[in-house]
């Protein structure tokens, strides 16, 4: 029997049920799940980078792409046909920045964002498939109009609402990233090497098109990028079923190392399919590649 | 009546005839839920049964895997695996694994309470009963779950201009209520909206929170009672309002608004912390804060003081000032405004100086206060306070209270250190919660039952003249008929 401890709700999450995983909003509204999948991870890369240029730590915005990735699951979750990815994720980071001992002003977050989805000025692959401008863009291209500030703010509080209202209030997102060092320092290794690898596999999961973050507590997503940091670096841990300890069974971590080690993987495989494109990120450009495969299957 | 009947039951025939009534009407109860059990007992046998058949069906001698696969599936104590299928009677697949080298050994792992989320209900599923006192903790109502028709309070969150969004004190308030699950704190059951909620920038859209309901809060409780607690009562009702606290900090939680309004009590002795408006997550070291916190009466001096960096501290300074409001009945310090609360509070605890407060001249607004030169001379760290404030509270109770509301925060106990103290294990000892009085719940509008008992005469009044003639018999209309017989029946 599971034990029922005062307090472990501080290093838990709500998981997604097997019905929010296996239906969305948005493939009730038609979208091809591959495409949902491919918005979904830009959109968590999109909320990375903002959070970034914000300067906002990293638990933040963690915390920004977990909400932003658990509002779209299942048929209660919202729908990449009535909601732009683009908007959510910028709720979602201007909602746990909020929460956080860093809060952000709306101006701060628009301005982020409008510098990222500018087809001319962003960094992003999958924005500006030209790729990061060599010379510094001209800043008519990013620059904010008083005029879209004060409607880009209405959307963003509204969508923030949305977000709230879908998820049911709960915004607790526990982060597996002290845990894992804490779980490190208890197995007696003290490598920095491995410390930084350990959080880049915790970030870069962030993105897997598995969703590990809503499917799996943080305490088995610690283990399991310990597994795999210490046997990347070549150290030796304690002999024997060590992960039990930490209360993960061998199948669970399992298949997490697969899930975290696939993640490189699937993104240069979407930056493959998508070479040259942009990946939608708002309703009506949804509804256009919809389109635009319909013709195509139609031509065939 | 007959001599075995205890001389404290009533022997009105009215009150007779509703406890006739209440008890038939637990009779009922007790017998349809025996009957709700049986009918479930029936339905899981059969569905066991069911299994079985389904089972043995499955297993055809032929398969030499499928027994081992019994023990580690079905019927093995630690499930390996979350299950994914939606069919809960379906054997779990996570068997299979662990049939070579899990069944060996068992190790026990901790399984998380994996919760859910899911979108808000609609605040219509409520039946609105009536408000609870307006003011005392916002706009409470209380109502019926209209699918379990369970009773509940609402809480309806204030969104006025939001320039900035959902208000974060009302998203902190629903994130430290939806993850301090304690006994001692209100149990947050559910957000629920009216109308459309992403209209409140605009106009009428609302937030509730939809919580247990509890039949007093301590303050209207204090406020209608004639005698103060007892002690025993104090210490089973701080143990629990710290206890609840000892838990919120050990979350990192300050609750930053502690008073009697506050603390909820229903009528099985239990009191539980509410109204997490002011509630937030504090950190180590602890960030800047806000001043602006705490009720008046219940605010500690270094917020008073203007200290921008607090902690768990000021918490308990208002544990110490709801402790003085339980034995006196009275708020122990009822300031008119920041100055007058400075000074009621130095009036208590005497002025502080560089000894029993280090470092309170350096506090924003300590430069303008002018202090009386008081010679150091108490020897005691925190002093006493005067003990003629507190006439019946013994020594172990007066040295807690003392520390409580000890000017320099970094004195005072913390929650578990309160809980250890010796005051709470000298007699009279706490009373258990089961022995608890239960009063008439102002909320659930039941009225105190009005006892019909004579006043005592009052001093000074004129003495009545008496015509003592009627006292045997002489009554007029008298029931002469009756006369002489052992016993009078009485009717109705």
């Amino acid at each position: 029997m599971a034990h029922r401890i005062a307090g472990l709700k501080h290093i838990s999450n709500a998981l997604a049920t097997p019905d929010q995983l296996s239906n969305s909003s948005s493939s009730i509204d038609g979208v091809p799940s591959e495409l949902e999948t491919s918005i979904r991870c830009a959109g968590a890369q999109l909320t990375q980078d903002a959070g970034v240029l914000l300067y906002l730590s990293q638990d933040i915005i963690a915390q920004a792409v977990v909400i932003f990735t658990r509002f779209w699951l299942g048929a209660d979750g919202g729908s990449l046909r009535i909601y732009s990815a683009k908007d959510v994720s910028a709720a979602a980071l201007y909602l746990s920045a909020k929460l956080s001992f860093q809060p952000t002003s709306p101006r701060s977050v628009l301005n982020a964002y409008n510098f990222l989805l500018s087809p001319q000025a962003s960094p992003l692959w999958f924005v500006n498939p030209q790729g990061t401008p060599s010379q510094p863009p001209a800043t008519d291209y990013y620059i904010l109009s008083e005029g879209s500030y004060q409607a880009g703010r209405l959307v963003l509080l509204r969508i923030e609402s949305v977000i709230l209202r879908t998820l049911g209030f709960d915004t607790h997102v526990a982060l597996p990233h002290t845990i894992a060092l804490t779980y490190l320092q208890t197995l007696g290794v003290n490598n920095s090497e491995v410390s930084r690898r350990i959080l880049e596999h915790l970030n870069a999961a962030l993105l897997s098109p598995q969703l590990i973050y809503v499917t799996h507590q943080p305490n088995a997503l610690a283990v399991a990028a310990i597994y795999l940091a210490t046997r990347e670096n070549g150290v030796k841990l304690v002999d024997g079923e060590w992960w039990e300890v930490f209360d993960v069974d061998r199948e669970e971590l399992g298949f997490l190392v697969v899930g975290m080690q696939s993640t490189e993987g699937f993104l240069r495989k979407e930056k493959e399919t998508w070479k040259g494109r942009t990946i939608p990120l708002v309703t009506e450009e949804v509804d256009a590649e919809i389109e635009r495969r319909r013709m195509m299957e139609e031509g065939e | 009546m007959s001599a075995s009947k205890s001389r404290w039951a009533e022997d009105d025939p009215e009150t007779e005839a509703i406890v006739a009534q209440r008890k038939r009407e637990k009779e009922e109860k007790r017998r349809a839920k025996a009957e709700k059990q049986r009918l479930l007992e029936e339905a899981s046998k059969a569905q066991a049964q069911a299994q079985a058949q389904a089972q043995a069906a499955a297993t055809t001698p032929a398969d030499p895997k499928s027994p081992s696969q019994d023990i580690n599936g079905d019927s093995g104590p630690p499930k390996k695996r979350r299950r994914l299928s939606n069919d809960p009677d379906a054997p779990s697949g996570g068997g299979e694994i662990s049939t070579s080298e899990g069944s060996k050994k068992q190790s026990s792992l901790l399984r998380f309470p994996a919760g859910e989320w899911g979108p808000c209900r609609h605040v219509d599923n409520f039946e609105r009963l009536n408000h609870i006192e307006e003011g005392s903790y916002g706009w409470v109502s209380r109502a019926k779950d209209i699918t379990t028709g369970e009773i509940v309070a609402l809480k309806k969150l204030k969104i006025e201009n939001a320039p900035d969004g959902f208000p974060v004190t009302g998203l902190r308030e629903i994130q430290t209520l939806l993850e301090a699950r304690h006994q001692n704190v209100v149990y947050l059951r559910e957000v629920v909206m009216g109308n459309k909620m992403d209209e409140w920038l605009t106009r009428s859209g609302s937030v509730y929170l939809v919580m247990d309901f509890l039949e007093h809060d301590l303050k209207t409780l204090l406020d209608e009672m004639r005698e103060p607690f007892l002690p025993s009562e104090i210490k089973t009702l701080l143990l629990q309002v710290v206890g609840g606290l000892e838990f919120l900090h050990s979350q990192w939680i300050m609750h930053r608004d502690l008073k009697t309004s506050n603390l909820l009590l229903n009528n099985r002795g239990e009191i539980k912390i509410a109204d997490f408006g002011m509630a937030r997550y504090y950190g180590d070291p602890p960030p800047k804060l806000t001043q602006l916190v705490v009720t008046l009466w219940y605010r500690s001096p270094e917020l008073l003081l203007g200290v921008d960096k607090y902690g768990t501290e000021i918490d308990m300074w208002s544990i110490g000032c709801i402790f003085g409001e339980l034995l006196t009945k009275e708020p122990l310090l009822q300031g008119k405004n920041e100055v007058d609360q400075v000074s009621k509070i130095f009036a208590l605890t005497g002025p502080p100086n560089q000894q029993i407060w280090p470092g309170f001249r350096s506090l924003p607004n300590a430069k303008s206060l002018r202090l009386p030169a008081t010679p150091a001379t108490s020897t005691r760290s925190p002093p006493l306070l005067p003990r003629s404030r507190f006439p019946y509270l013994t020594n172990a109770g007066l040295d807690l209270l003392s520390s409580l509301l000890a000017l320099n925060p970094a004195v005072r106990p913390t929650a578990q250190q309160c809980l250890a103290h010796p005051y709470f294990r000298e007699d009279p000892r706490p009373k258990p919660k089961e022995m608890f009085p239960s009063f008439p719940s102002k909320a659930g509008l039941e009225k105190r039952r009005r006892h019909h008992t004579p006043e005592a005469p009052k001093h000074g009044q004129d003495a009545p003249e008496l015509d003592f003639a009627g006292v045997f018999g002489g009554a007029p209309g008298g029931d002469a008929g009756e006369a002489g017989a052992g016993f009078s029946l009485r009717l109705g």
